[in-house]
């Protein structure tokens, strides 16, 4: 008998060693207790991007708490341009491919990815990587070049853009996720989540027309906003944006970032940005605008941000 | 008594193989099928002549002095749809009022050979619009692509929208851009002369108004092998002679033309007697086996025959000529605007040579991946009519893209390579600042510069944080990227003005890789 117990007792006391106990460690050193202490925003430096995806979800707590078992989830990246991802023109295809994978063991029904491309959409989805990425994950991916494909809604909310035929993968979906990457862009300045969202919708001539900072905020008060935005900045494209000419354009950043408020990310995307080049806040319209339609905060220092470097 | 035709079964089995791939290669909007298909287009004699493809020419007269007109009645894929269209008129009548409706008609030589000597002097002229309206295989490509091609689309938008219900995305839905009003009334008007052709008359269209069934005729007259009567066989009943599409069986005086006949076999099979063969000829009409079956020949039509209508032919190309003259000059006085000449394809090298060259077979406007390239109408001249012209309304030519020149059966556009593609400037992107939004809206935009693959678009700095475009001209290639995304309307702001004789920029310099070292958020 004395076998068995000490067997009990070393496996009793294997796991309890294995427990984790940094939360209440540092909760006892600073002597406050965070409940549920959730970051508003996670950002991660240093990795390949499927892993600093992990490591970001687990810091969010999970991907389960954005999207439900059975739930349609469309996931919205960046796929405009008929360029390699080593040109950094599109969302990185491991990221995508690492979040479809995610969303269906979370247990979506169903993981849609489509964009309006500028580029010939097939040539898009083929050179960017995305469309085996998906296939591979076991996502659907969509085409959306064709007017057909999009549904008129309305926004009350908009400035300049009071309405707007958007994608109805994202009408009809349960929950959606914005993927953009980030980079230069010659007419908004800076391309990140809030101007990846001039993809979803039909008529872009319009954007131009009537104010295009304008109308990229505008578009971000669409009653169903993103779950969660995760800025791809693996590699970023820092001039002769949005579609880039050369390797020479692009410096790899290896970072992401991922929050759920679509100003705050952009805002912090834009300090990224500004590490390798410098832009202006004022000069990235959309960012000013879309504080001012509350659609979240350019102070980030309001908001709690967890940084991970790998 | 029907005796197994396997001439007839051979020629229906080559015609299916010419013509249902070239068809499929019109249809194919979805560029399923490899580009490389586009070899089958080079055994089209049109193009050939105008490519000057020697060996290829040779290789088609050899077959024509050996085998007589079997093209027109397999590689020519007008020919063939004028046998389907015949085929599908027969459907479900009798003999009599179905494939036995034809009789006998005399040769139109002055018709025929007037319009082929026109259509020569015309192209030799420097005015290829004969060639363009005449050519068969043109006309088949423009109703194949105006006429066929949408309705398919459409049948694939059908049946992509409710296989979107179901989740399933091989079909997707398609944007019917390429056909225009000009390109559709003209495949039409073709149509419409082949059915009322086919219908009346059989093949009248190949040997009246076809310069290449013409120009086959003067080779096929003296065909090695042909179809001949057996004279002891034949019963006089008839049958061939109505059953002969192309009318030039003679079953009066038992002769049969040559120069018009396409080699369908039809004929063989309708004689049970077996009256008809396809054989060895000798010039004089004379059959080598037994004497007594020799055929009296149309070559031995009354010599003052064939010279009135050598001099009738004759004066009547002569007389045309004033008329091809001024179809041939150049016309300036013409040009409203000497700035809105049409941007032709990259590869075409200059306006002339393109207008020489192309004969309008609508080929590269089908497999063009960005449906840039759209069939004009008379906007730019008739001697421009129903040529591709690079049409920056919505779309604009992909950068490395070359589908268009390596399709081109004439050689109109010719073969490059992606480093000459990049560099080949079509036309230049004229910037208009009076109208951008920058200036009128201070507003940002910058959509033009966001899709110029070059960067001779590029956005400079204006007031406060704004920026507008500028064009470097020493690096503009004339894709039209920035012109099809101009908000700007009704004109828009920047528009790509075409080059009369294409010219070389310099490729974009290449910059260094410079690595950056970040390791801190900033944030």
């Amino acid at each position: 008998m004395k076998r068995r117990d000490f067997l009990k007792t070393s496996v009793v006391t294997g796991a309890a060693l294995s427990l984790n106990f940094e939360g209440l460690q540092a909760a006892l050193s600073s002597n406050t207790m965070n409940v549920e202490q959730v970051p508003d925003m996670v950002a991660v430096m240093g990795g390949e991007p499927e892993v600093m995806l992990d490591k970001a979800l687990e810091a969010l707590g999970g991907i389960e708490k954005y999207i439900k078992k059975g739930q349609k989830i469309v996931i919205k990246p960046n796929i405009g341009w008929d360029r390699t991802p080593e040109l950094a023109g599109n969302t990185n295809p491991k990221l995508i491919k690492a979040l479809v994978k995610k969303c269906l063991d979370a247990g979506a029904s169903k993981v849609t990815v489509f964009d309006h491309t500028c580029d010939n959409w097939q040539k898009c989805y083929e050179t960017s990587g995305i469309a085996d990425a998906v296939k591979e994950a076991g996502g659907i991916i969509m085409p959306g070049n064709d007017e057909k494909y999009y549904k008129e809604v309305s926004l009350p909310g908009g400035v300049s853009l009071k309405q707007a035929k958007i994608h109805e993968s994202l009408i009809e979906a349960d929950a959606w996720i914005n993927v953009p990457i980030l980079k230069n862009h010659g007419g908004a300045k800076l391309s990140c989540a809030m101007k990846n969202l001039m993809g979803i919708v039909w008529d872009r001539r319009f954007f131009h027309q009537n104010d295009l900072q304008q109308c990229i905020a505008d578009i971000c008060t669409w009653q169903k906003k993103p779950v969660l935005n995760i800025v791809d900045a693996y590699r970023m494209m820092h001039q002769n944006g949005p579609q880039g000419k050369s390797a020479a354009d692009v410096a790899t950043l290896k970072s992401l970032i991922i929050s759920p408020n679509i100003v705050a990310i952009d805002t912090a995307a834009l300090a990224l940005f500004n590490q390798v080049k410098k832009l202006d806040m004022e000069a990235v319209g959309h960012l000013g605008k879309g504080e001012s339609l509350k659609l979240g905060s350019t102070d980030l220092k309001k908001i709690n941000i967890k940084r991970i470097k790998i | 008594m029907k005796r197994t035709n396997y001439l007839k079964g051979l020629r229906v089995t080559l015609a299916i193989l010419f013509f249902v791939p070239i068809l499929l290669y019109f249809l194919d909007f979805a560029a399923v099928l490899p580009d490389s298909m586009h070899v089958l287009l080079h055994m089209q004699l049109m193009p050939m002549l105008l490519g000057g493809m020697i060996g290829l020419i040779g290789f088609q007269f050899i077959l024509a002095v050996v085998f007589g007109r079997i093209y027109c009645s397999t590689i020519c894929p007008a020919g063939v749809l004028q046998d389907i269209i015949n085929r599908i008129f027969c459907l479900g009548k009798k003999k009599k009022k179905g494939i036995r409706r034809f009789s006998y008609h005399k040769p139109m030589n002055v018709l025929r050979y007037s319009i082929l000597g026109v259509t020569v002097l015309a192209a030799l002229f420097g005015f290829s619009g004969l060639c363009l309206l005449l050519d068969p295989y043109s006309n088949f490509g423009r109703i194949a692509a105006s006429l066929f091609r949408p309705v398919i689309m459409w049948g694939n938008n059908l049946v992509a929208d409710q296989l979107m219900k179901m989740d399933n995305y091989t079909l997707f839905h398609v944007t019917i851009s390429t056909v225009t009003t000009s390109g559709v009334i003209a495949a039409s008007i073709t149509l419409l002369i082949f059915i009322i052709m086919t219908v009346f008359r059989g093949r009248l269209f190949c040997n009246t108004i076809c310069p290449v069934g013409s120009l086959l005729s003067l080779v096929s007259r003296y065909s090695i092998y042909r179809v001949s009567f057996d004279k002891e066989a034949c019963t006089h009943c008839g049958n061939c002679e109505h059953t002969c599409k192309a009318e030039a069986i003679n079953t009066k005086d038992l002769t049969i033309d040559a120069s018009r006949c396409v080699d369908c076999f039809n004929c063989i099979s309708s004689c049970a007697k077996g009256g008809l063969q396809y054989r060895y000829t000798l010039r004089k009409g004379t059959v080598n086996s037994t004497s007594e079956t020799a055929t009296v020949d149309r070559m031995e039509q009354p010599a003052a025959n064939s010279r009135r209508t050598f001099l009738a032919t004759g004066a009547t190309i002569a007389a045309s000529l004033p008329i091809v003259n001024t179809l041939a000059e150049p016309k300036k006085h013409c040009r409203r605007n000497r700035n809105r000449l049409p941007l032709t394809p990259p590869g075409s090298i200059s306006l002339e040579r393109f207008k020489d060259k192309c004969t309008g077979c609508q080929i590269c406007v089908t497999r063009c991946p960005s449906q840039v390239l759209r069939p004009t109408g008379l906007e730019y001249g008739l001697d421009y009519m129903l040529k591709p012209r690079l049409a920056y309304i919505s779309s604009y030519c992909n950068y490395e893209c070359t589908v268009c020149a390596d399709v081109c059966p004439t050689g109109a556009i010719k073969p490059l390579t992606k480093e000459e593609k990049i560099t080949t400037q079509v036309g230049i992107a004229i910037f208009h600042k009076g109208k951008c939004v920058v200036h009128t809206e201070e507003k940002d935009c910058g959509a033009c510069a966001e899709h110029c693959p070059t960067q001779a678009v590029h956005m400079v700095p204006y007031k406060g944080t704004l920026t507008i475009p500028e064009v470097n001209p020493d690096l503009c290639i004339g894709c039209g990227g920035c012109e099809s995304i101009c908000p700007v309307r009704p004109m828009r702001a920047i528009i790509v003005e075409a080059n009369e004789v294409h010219k070389f920029v310099e490729k974009p310099k290449e910059e260094e890789v410079k690595e950056v070292e970040v390791d801190d958020f900033g944030f």
